[in-house]
């Protein structure tokens, strides 16, 4: 546990906790005004089922923005887990002592994926909390939700730690973040294959969704964070793009634990058998 | 742990490669080193033996491989031949690092912490009870002379306050075994005799230590064997009054002439020649009774025959050139 605190202090003290913190406040503030305005402007002109639309459009771009957030924390936090510490040498005092290097990658990435899980957490539970009490705003099931979206931190935090152990820190924070664009991209384009009834497209995003899940994960994600009245009228022609239409196959929740899984089993391997 | 041959014996050793032994009372028993980073060998056979609060000093020139065979014994370098233990126990365990402290040639400690948090963490790490924390840091700041800092952060330090702090982390707890990789290269004359001083401070303490420098006058100081490395080679090896004297003779005859010459290069290299005195290089250093023989059979009058006190730079230098120091 002593790597866990130190990670957490480093955390702490590199102003990381800090920033997040004054950035979310400032964040959720904003939010609570928009959606305020919004909610109320739109109750007062339209029909339920069109200021639930509003609601749920309002509430799941937020909790987007959100996801958004979380998943670069996860990525810079986990792109510098390892080859910044072996750079500076600091690795080196802490790996002299009774500790092994699986251990010692352990504690830290799991801090990573915690920190940036909690940040979720927090965040969406103010998120949806907000939306609640503005517009009794009540999601399918804000549980699942929060459980895909740390599962989506845990891809990118085993992915990135995993490149940090081969790659200097930028450059794996630079391969994962475009790993993360690509997916965001094909998530459209699944989209809009479905929308257009092109099968190739369709492919391409299932594809590239299996090569990296978080897209896929946030739209399971976002299928669950909907209001119930909205999910059962509308289907991913007509919904809102890059917002999941319906909940998550079992066997892709499988396959994106199964990858993070992988991704750590290599990293500790790639880990283990690095000259230092 | 061993037989009385040396071997290691079933049991708990099974995982230790023959050739090694297993005695937790030898600090550091490594035999055959060999590493290759693609095409260059940066260890090639080498052997290395510290014993119980023996402080040895490792020289070298830049890239002889100093720092890879302290970073092997560690585990943070994997061997690609060869078998080391630690403390009795296979070098890369991390139960061989017990009761090991080191200082990293390249050390950095995180600069968001104070002294204090930095060796609270080390204490943690090397399970020292928590009562013992408070006084074991105060000694460990107090030993390298940084008491009275170690509430400042490190992002304030100096390089030579992060080192000074670096082996107050290697010293702490009182270990069996220390290891400090260049540990005066960030300080100044002062701060240089200070670690001399801890070094004996330590050996007096019986902890064994392993000095890897490339400060000859450093390492002639502290130190009471030395290893010699060039290329990834064990060049010279052994106590340091071995080493430094002796490996010379000034022979002085009656006539120096070319029969006498014979014999001297018989025993040896003759480096030097002055009138009828000649300085021979020794290939055996105990050969000096038998040279003398040798001369007196020839018939060849002996006015002098003196071993000559050599500083270890000039055996140094000797072994490893005097111009092949850089660009490894």
């Amino acid at each position: 546990m002593t790597i866990v605190r130190l990670t957490l202090r480093e955390a702490a003290n590199r102003k990381v906790l800090l920033v997040g913190a004054v950035i979310s406040t400032a964040f959720l503030v904003l939010f609570f005004v928009g959606f305020n305005v919004g909610f109320n402007s739109a109750a007062k002109e339209s029909d339920p089922f069109e200021s639930a639309a509003a609601a749920t459009l309002m509430a799941v771009l937020g909790l987007y923005a959100v996801q958004f957030l979380a998943a670069f924390m996860a990525v810079l936090l986990a792109s510098g887990a390892v080859a910044p510490e072996i750079e500076s040498g600091r690795l080196h005092a802490v790996l002299a002592r009774p500790i092994s290097r699986t251990s010692w990658l352990a504690q830290r990435a799991g801090t990573f994926a915690a920190l940036a899980a909690a940040y979720i957490m927090v965040m969406s539970g103010a998120i949806l909390l907000i939306a609640g009490i503005v517009a009794g705003y009540d999601a399918i099931s804000p549980g699942r939700a929060v459980a895909l979206l740390a599962l989506e931190v845990a891809v990118l935090v085993a992915l990135g730690t995993a490149l940090s152990v081969r790659l200097s820190g930028l450059a794996a924070g630079i391969v994962v973040i475009a790993l993360y664009g690509a997916a965001w991209i094909a998530g459209i384009m699944e989209i809009v294959g479905i929308v257009l009834d092109n099968q190739a497209l369709e492919r391409i995003g299932v594809v590239v969704s299996l090569v990296i899940p978080s897209d896929a994960l946030w739209r399971g994600a976002s299928y669950y964070l909907l209001s119930p009245v909205y999910a059962a009228a509308t289907s991913a022609e007509n919904g809102i793009p890059f917002v999941g239409a319906g909940a998550p196959s079992v066997a892709f929740i499988l396959w994106s634990i199964a990858y993070a899984g992988g991704w750590s089993l290599v990293a500790d391997r790639w880990f283990r058998r690095r000259d230092l | 742990m061993t037989t009385t041959d040396g071997s290691a014996t079933a049991g708990s050793t099974s995982d230790v490669p023959p050739g090694v032994m297993t005695d937790p009372a030898v600090p550091i028993a490594a035999v055959g080193l060999r590493k290759t980073y693609r095409d260059r060998t940066v260890l090639d056979g080498v052997d290395l033996h510290v014993g119980a609060g023996q402080v040895v000093g490792l020289l070298g020139p830049n890239g002889a491989g100093k720092t890879t065979t302290v970073k092997s014994l560690l585990g943070m370098v994997h061997l690609d031949g060869g078998s080391a233990s630690v403390l009795g126990r296979p070098a890369g365990d991390p139960a061989a690092r017990r009761a090991l402290g080191y200082l990293p040639e390249q050390f950095q400690y995180p600069g968001w912490l104070d002294g204090r948090q930095v060796l609270a963490t080390h204490a943690r790490l090397i399970g020292l009870p928590r009562s013992e924390h408070d006084r074991a840091i105060s000694d460990a700041l107090h030993l390298v002379g940084l008491a009275g800092r170690g509430g400042d952060r490190v992002s304030g330090y100096s390089k030579g306050m992060q080192q000074r702090l670096g082996l107050a982390t290697a010293v702490l707890g009182s270990p069996t075994l220390v290891i400090l990789d260049e540990p005066t290269s960030a300080l100044d004359p002062i701060g240089r005799r200070e670690v001399r001083d801890l070094i004996r401070a330590l050996r007096d303490r019986g902890t064994a230590v392993l000095l890897n420098s490339h400060l000859l006058g450093e390492v002639e100081q502290v130190c009471d064997h030395i290893v010699i490395l060039d290329r990834g080679r064990v060049v010279r090896s052994g106590a340091l009054s071995d080493i430094a004297v002796g490996a010379e003779v000034r022979v002085g005859v009656a006539r120096l002439d070319d029969g006498a010459l014979a014999i001297l290069q018989g025993f040896g290299r003759v480096t030097a020649r002055d009138g009828e005195t000649a300085l021979v290089a020794l290939d055996d250093v105990a050969a000096v009774p038998a040279l003398a023989a040798a001369l007196v059979r020839g018939g060849h009058g002996i006015r002098e025959l003196v071993p000559v006190q050599r500083s270890l730079e000039d055996v140094f230098v000797d072994l490893v050139g005097p111009n092949e120091g850089e660009d490894r």
